[in-house]
């Protein structure tokens, strides 16, 4: 049997304004709230909204054979209570059907694992309390910022209570083994469930794309790829085929126009015609993971991002270093000093795309970043993000 | 009559810039200096690069802040007037802000006179010329040619010169032709005694006007391409700063370091030098306790074009030394150039932290602003012709420290005056005034009663007087019928 596992990741982050030298100790709001709350807007109207509708659609359609899971950062809940409360209402009518999994992250969306061990687990801590307040779930699967992930956090999550991890499927770490299969963390404590990029980013980045040979992508098309690559199926195992993409790709990376819903619409009635395909929440793979899973090490942290699939995309050049390396010890000396006024804003400046925007690789890459950006310039976004620091600093030592 | 004239002396103005759109150290000289001469009875023309052919008249010295404008092509005024109508709140009868009005003849905004050239592609966006452009090029070369007076074998040496080196595809050489023709045009049309134009950019028009017209031509020394290069720059530069100053009358320099180089690089006759050191109008009240200060711990200040000339690289190196010892002082870097992403760079690289920050390009307002946030004002200048920013931050009473390669360090005394190169007299200097906090407030506030004397009337004054000095051997070479 070979398992559809559908995870969307539902992130926005808050963008900082233009903040200069001369707001410093003057204007202590360093987010742009008009832009925030222009784009959760335009994205709820555009991928959130009609996205939930169709996916609530399929789930009644299909009678608990159709699943999903999501996992939202803690602040763009926040952001949806502010901006746009319908979506946070259509969220929990999805919760509500049973056939949706959450899964745990951390609250602020942050790079925390890679800098701060104990402000990670704050995080984590946070977001879950979150979820259970708002969908009275608790999850059982974790994923990290970016599926940032490496040996040293399986550990954590296990001690946190986690059952599975999701993780990109990295060609370095798999070499010749398949994503399709379920892996156990390097000391065989937790699950790994492994992005199957190729299919993913089809869907994700290709699906419009006229250059790419494969266009139009049709769900015929899809099935039959998928149909070529579950040999084993016929010895009785059960295998994952992750799929793994940002949520906006439906209706706001991918415009309606493209056929992106459609896609969507006609994908589960295709894959449940065949008796040995089926959805499954990555959480099950602890069940149905009918086989020795093989052990898999990661000594360096991997991710989803770029060509590269490592965090060179948020910590590689120097801004990015220097404004990570400040940000993480102000949070410090903002613990030890007991300013807990301070903390909130502290730890939304740890929010990963802050530093995404600073990245300087170009080439392919670099349209993805420059798509994403609210800045001209990756220098820009480094200014910001620095004079906000100075200015927190001067506030954690105003008394 | 000739008398008559000199009191109501009238005087044709070519600069580049001017405030409150372009406050760049040379707009902000012309505008001290023009509101000085305004209140000694001098009326002026003044010309600037808009993009639709206007001048300034300003008689009066509210007119260097209203800047009245006149168009040539009535047409083109009564749009402009009826944009101006159409942008106010007739209902509020709040009238647009002067920067928007003078946005609409299409002024720009940044100082580009000392633009690094080969960074103009940045610039490119900036200007708005569109096909025009080709048009005034081709109409300068025709103009040169169809022009042809008699002119003397030297006259016909440094006009080669211009029609030679003002030829370039870059957009500031095509945006100084344009310059050049239409200031030409207009100054055939206007009324005045005598012709002053500032830095090269506005030297071909200053020779040209002064062919067609025989009247005297001043031209004012704010920086030689040796300056702002800070090494040998562009040579067709030299050589209309060459033809500039050998064609005009007087040749006004902004200090003592700034006429040596004219006359050691330039071989300009000497006779014909005059030195009128600038000055500032900076008023500052008392700083008083109420201010809310950005930074709490000390705060150091570059302000000023990032680029080779002003030595912003040394700033940094400086700031990474402080910073070891000092690691509570804030450095703040403000304005922009073509080297402000490598600085940035280099300050991430040296991981100055949240230390090293950068302002970037600051209205006038933003820097009476940051001015009175400020301890210490450094100018490390490789080569500075003068330098009133350190003019200006010493009335804040900040303590100013001071490239010995500044002419603005032969008319004070109350700052510190270090080599350039002097790293380390620089981090010793800045450390000792972070520690002795007493001291350096005692030197700002001697800095601060000293500059109070250094006024742009005095300024006006001298350069007055070059005037007049001038009117006077036209008027006799007139009266002895020497005139062309």
């Amino acid at each position: 049997m070979l398992n559809f596992v559908f995870y969307f990741q539902v992130h926005q982050p808050y963008r900082l304004k233009h903040y200069r030298v001369l707001d410093i100790n003057r204007n202590n709001n360093y987010f742009d709230e008009k832009l925030n709350a222009e784009i959760m807007q335009k994205v709820s109207r555009k991928c959130y909204l009609p996205a939930n509708r169709l996916i609530l659609k399929l789930i009644r359609q299909h009678e608990g054979k159709f699943k999903v899971a999501y996992s939202i950062s803690g602040i763009t809940i926040e952001q949806f209570k502010k901006y746009t409360p319908e979506v946070l209402d259509s969220f929990k009518e999805l919760a509500a059907t049973g056939m949706v999994e959450f899964l745990g992250e951390t609250y602020y969306h942050s790079l925390a694992s890679l800098y701060d061990t104990e402000e990670f687990l704050e995080q984590l801590q946070q977001h879950r309390n979150m979820i259970d307040e708002e969908f009275g779930l608790n999850p059982t699967v974790f994923r990290n910022t970016e599926l940032i992930y490496q040996d040293r956090l399986s550990d954590l999550i296990y001690e946190e209570g986690f059952k599975v991890i999701l993780t990109e499927g990295v060609d370095r770490i798999l070499k010749w083994r398949s994503p399709l299969y379920s892996y156990k963390n390097y000391s065989k404590t937790i699950s790994l469930l492994l992005k199957y990029y190729m299919l993913s980013d089809d869907i994700a980045f290709r699906f419009s794309n006229r250059s790419w040979p494969e266009y139009p992508l049709t769900v015929d098309k899809f099935i039959n790829w998928v149909n070529h690559l579950t040999l084993s199926e016929r010895s009785g195992k059960n295998l994952f085929l992750n799929l793994f993409m940002d949520y906006e790709t439906f209706g706001e990376h991918q415009w309606e126009e493209t056929g992106i819903f459609e896609f969507i619409a006609n994908l589960p009635s295709a894959v449940l015609q065949h008796s040995h395909l089926g959805f499954a929440h990555p959480s099950q793979c602890y069940e149905l993971s009918n086989y020795q899973q093989e052990s898999l090490s990661f000594p360096d942290p991997v991710s989803w991002a770029d060509q590269e699939r490592d965090v060179s995309a948020w910590v590689e050049n120097d801004m990015q270093q220097n404004a990570i390396t400040t940000l993480y010890e102000l949070l410090r000396v903002i613990k030890s000093k007991g300013r807990n006024d301070l903390l909130e804003q502290a730890r939304l400046l740890t929010t990963s795309d802050h530093f995404y925007y600073m990245c300087t690789k170009y080439f392919q890459d670099g349209d993805v970043h420059k798509y994403f950006s609210p800045y001209d310039t990756p220098e820009q976004a480094y200014i910001y993000f620095i004079n906000a620091l100075a200015d927190l600093e001067e506030r954690i030592n105003e008394q | 009559m000739v008398t008559g004239r000199v009191n109501h002396m009238k005087i044709l103005m070519l600069t580049w810039e001017f405030p409150p759109l372009i406050a760049g150290g040379l707009g902000m000289a012309c505008y001290g200096m023009v509101k000085s001469l305004l209140g000694l009875g001098i009326e002026i023309d003044l010309i600037l690069p808009t993009k639709q052919a206007t001048y300034f008249p300003l008689r009066k010295v509210e007119d260097v802040d209203l800047l009245p404008v006149k168009f040539f092509d009535t047409k083109q005024e009564n749009t402009y007037k009826g944009l101006v109508t159409r942008s106010s709140n007739i209902v509020t009868g709040k009238t647009i802000k002067q920067e928007e009005r003078l946005k609409l003849l299409g002024l720009s905004e940044r100082p580009e006179s000392y633009i690094n050239y080969n960074d103009l592609k940045n610039y490119r966006d900036l200007i708005h010329y569109g096909t025009e452009k080709f048009y005034y090029a081709e109409e300068f070369s025709n103009y040169y040619q169809v022009d042809k007076v008699v002119t003397t074998n030297q006259e016909d040496q440094v006009f080669s010169n211009i029609k030679d080196y003002l030829i370039g595809d870059e957009d500031i050489f095509q945006k100084v032709q344009e310059f050049t023709i239409r200031a030409t045009q207009m100054a055939q049309v206007l009324d005045y005694d005598l012709i002053h134009a500032h830095d090269w950019l506005t030297y071909p028009a200053g020779m040209f006007v002064k062919r067609i017209t025989g009247k005297p031509l001043v031209v004012h020394m704010h920086a030689t391409e040796f300056d702002r290069a800070g090494g040998a720059g562009d040579e067709r530069i030299h050589k209309i700063e060459f033809s500039g100053m050998s064609y005009a009358d007087s040749v006004i320099a902004v200090s003592k370091y700034t006429a040596q180089m004219v006359m050691t690089r330039y071989r300009i006759d000497s006779g014909k030098m005059r030195i009128v050191h600038n000055a500032h109008n900076t008023n500052v009240l008392e700083k008083g306790d109420n201010i809310r200060r950005f930074f709490k711990g000390p705060a150091i200040l570059f302000l000023g074009r990032i680029t080779i000339q002003k030595g912003p690289d040394y700033f940094l190196d400086v700031a990474r030394l402080v910073l070891e010892k000092h690691p509570q002082a804030r450095f703040i870097m403000a304005g922009t150039g073509d080297m402000a992403r490598k600085l940035l760079y280099k300050s991430a690289h040296y991981r100055l932290k949240n230390r090293f920050l950068f302002a970037g390009f600051l209205n006038r307002e933003e820097v009476e602003s940051i001015l009175s946030n400020t301890d210490i004002y450094m100018l490390p200048s490789v080569s500075e012709p003068f330098g009133i920013a350190p003019l200006e931050a010493m009335a804040y009473g900040i303590t100013a420290v001071i490239s010995k390669q500044s002419g603005v360090t032969e008319i004070i005394e109350n700052a510190f005056k270090i080599d350039f190169w002097d790293i380390d007299k620089m981090v010793e200097t800045i450390c000792y005034l972070i520690e002795n906090p007493d001291i350096s407030k005692e030197i700002g506030h001697k800095g601060m009663l000293e500059v109070t004397q250094i006024r742009w009337d005095r300024a006006a004054q001298q350069i007055k007087e070059v005037y007049e000095e001038r009117l006077q051997d036209h008027s006799e070479s007139v009266l002895n019928g020497n005139e062309e």
